[in-house]
């Protein structure tokens, strides 16, 4: 459904000087330089698919979502969506697709939710029993009914993000782009769109392209990554096969009854791997996979357990790993 | 575009406007007894301190109802409030919502400032025809015809004048901020369309250049017309050359989008 071949965007940026000689200088003289942004990247992702594109801030991950949505036009590459190229704008095209910011309101503010997709289902020639029924549904799922007569301004983050997410779906898009769908949102908000974005591509099939900074959207939605740096893909690939190779420990957490002195590791559990934590109440030991079992049995054996976990490791640690890893051999390489 | 989503853009955009009562009637009120009441004031001094009866063709009385009807039309052809919104898009990057949907931006937001025009609307309804009553003035040569006639050329020149401020909306894909050429671009558009002074005012030949300039189609044509003092060869020649610059600004227009496309950024997200 999207096929992306070598597409690379180059950026013309103005630079200026410092202070007031800099704006005064710069009223006669512009130094522009240019910025790559995204360097000839590939992919593709299929029908049902979410991939997720994590990358540090600048790294490329929205101005390809901005390519591949048609807002901008690459410096290089090509791109297909659907069988079109996006930044030719066929209606075709764009009545099957969808960009969804979570850092900018695409309803409008004055009037509510109810207004708005009356207004999309035009834009769009949505037909009234389809619009009637995905409408219900997705309010429905959402639980937001009662908020659709309100002002968009007057609902909670929360909610609005929800009817952007109900504006952006109406049309039953075959092509998704989510742009930090659950950006700024509390716990119950964030897991209450991860549950709809799943439960929806579970019904429709959509290929999703997914970009955002919080670890747990990656890691309860996609089974893919993308992982962006510097305008460069650095890893594409499943998000378990990243796990395996970059996180080959795990960590175990036990909590004890409490003792009057700190516990003290033996030996043969230092052998086995390396502690994080040891109190009064808790032993916590970071152990490569192969030794999980052994470490796990030895704790509850030697110590008074209370309750014990087994815990990968956090998947935001693992992709710092990857990019200083990739930083020290000097930039990255398709994976 | 089809005619039932630009009625529907329209619908929603006046509704939005009537979201905030006390606006919509504080920016009718005001904004009419703001812009007329200076002008009547102005014409009213100028014509006691020179002590002539009759300038530039026009009696004071005349000369007030020239300037209500330029005044009225005048913001319904401009869209004043509504200017700044495409180069405000391009700025902002609330572009990217118009480049998402399958509809033409350039009918989108024409369909939207049209919408925007209710004050604009109301204005020229109630105010218009209260101003004449209350202040008794002349109606001059107006008929039926001459307001069917006026209504067909307000909306060629609102067309027209949204074609030519289109070209100074899309410089922002290169400068960001054109609020400098919007000033520029009101004044000369306000001073040789006749919002300002009449254009008979100006020497000969000064008048004959602007006969043919696309300005004086903005706001002194609709309001003569309404005012019964272009015959109808005369409207038709009208109609035809405003087509003509129309045609102009169109393809100025759709160039500078094309390739304002190119460059554009869509920051913001």
């Amino acid at each position: 459904m999207i096929e992306v071949e070598a597409l690379g965007k180059v950026f013309r940026v103005h630079r200026k000087e410092p202070g007031l000689r800099g704006s005064l200088k710069a009223l006669f003289r512009r130094e522009w330089t240019e910025k790559p942004a995204v360097r000839g990247v590939s992919f593709r992702v299929g029908e049902g698919e979410i991939v997720g594109l994590i990358g540090a801030n600048g790294a490329g991950k929205t101005t390809l979502v901005k390519m591949l949505a048609g807002i901008i036009h690459p410096t290089s590459g090509s791109a297909k969506v659907l069988g079109f190229t996006p930044w030719e704008r066929d209606n075709r095209l764009r009545r099957q697709i969808s960009l969804i910011m979570g850092q900018k309101a695409q309803l409008w503010w004055d009037l509510p939710a109810a207004d708005c997709f009356l207004l999309l289902k035009e834009i769009y020639r949505i037909p009234e029993p389809a619009y009637r029924e995905t409408l219900d549904y997705l309010s429905g799922v959402l639980d937001v009914r009662k908020e659709l007569n309100v002002q968009i301004r007057r609902l909670s983050l929360g909610e609005r993000m929800k009817m952007e997410l109900i504006a952006a779906l109406l049309h039953r898009p075959r092509v998704v782009f989510l742009d930090e769908p659950t950006i700024g949102l509390d716990l119950t908000a964030q897991r209450a769109i991860r549950d709809f974005i799943l439960e929806y591509r579970r019904v429709h099939r959509p290929a999703m392209i997914l970009t955002s900074h919080y670890m747990e959207d990656i890691q309860r939605l996609c089974e893919r990554i993308v992982i962006i740096r510097e305008g460069e893909f650095v890893y594409d690939g499943p998000l378990a096969a990243v796990v395996q190779r970059y996180a080959q420990s795990k960590v175990i957490r036990a909590h004890l009854r409490r003792t009057p002195e700190p516990v003290q590791v033996d030996g043969d559990l230092r052998a086995l791997g390396e502690v994080v934590a040891c109190s009064a109440e808790e032993l916590c030991l970071r152990v490569p996979r192969a030794d999980v079992a052994r470490a796990s049995a030895r704790i509850l054996e030697r110590y008074p357990v209370l309750d014990l976990a087994i815990e990968e490791m956090d998947i935001g640690t693992i992709i710092e790993r990857i990019f200083r890893e990739r930083g020290e051999v000097g930039g990255a390489g398709g994976a | 575009m089809r005619p039932r989503l630009f009625l529907h853009l329209l619908a929603f955009e006046f509704r939005a406007q009537l979201a905030f009562r006390a606006t919509f009637w504080i920016n009718a009120l005001a904004g009419f007894i703001a812009e007329f009441g200076v002008t009547w004031f102005v014409w009213a001094a100028v014509f006691r301190e020179s002590g002539k009866s009759v300038i530039g063709g026009y009696t004071l009385d005349g000369m007030v109802v020239y300037f209500l009807a330029v005044v009225l039309l005048g913001k319904i052809v401009s869209g004043r409030e509504f200017e700044g919104a495409v180069s405000g898009d391009i700025y902002e990057g609330t572009l990217n919502r118009y480049l998402v949907f399958p509809a033409p931006y350039t009918a989108f937001k024409y369909a939207q400032r049209i919408g925007f025009l209710g004050t604009a609307f109301v204005q020229f309804a109630l105010f218009g025809l209260a101003s004449m009553l209350i202040l008794v003035l002349p109606p001059g040569n107006v008929t039926l015809a001459s307001v069917g006639m006026a209504a067909v050329a307000t909306a060629a020149a609102s067309v027209l004048y949204f074609l030519f401020d289109n070209i100074i909306q899309y410089v922002a894909f290169w400068a960001d901020n054109v609020w400098s050429l919007d000033v520029a671009k009101r004044l000369v558009t306000t001073l040789l369309g006749g919002y300002m002074i009449p254009l008979s005012v100006f020497p000969g030949p000064v008048r004959r250049v602007l006969e043919v300039l696309p300005f004086r189609y903005f706001f002194e044509f609709p309001a003569r017309v309404l005012l019964g003092e272009v015959p109808p060869a005369g409207w038709a020649k009208g109609l035809a050359l405003m087509a003509l610059w129309g045609a102009v600004a169109w393809a100025c227009g759709r160039l500078l989008w094309r390739r304002g496309l190119l460059r554009y950024t869509g920051v913001g997200i």
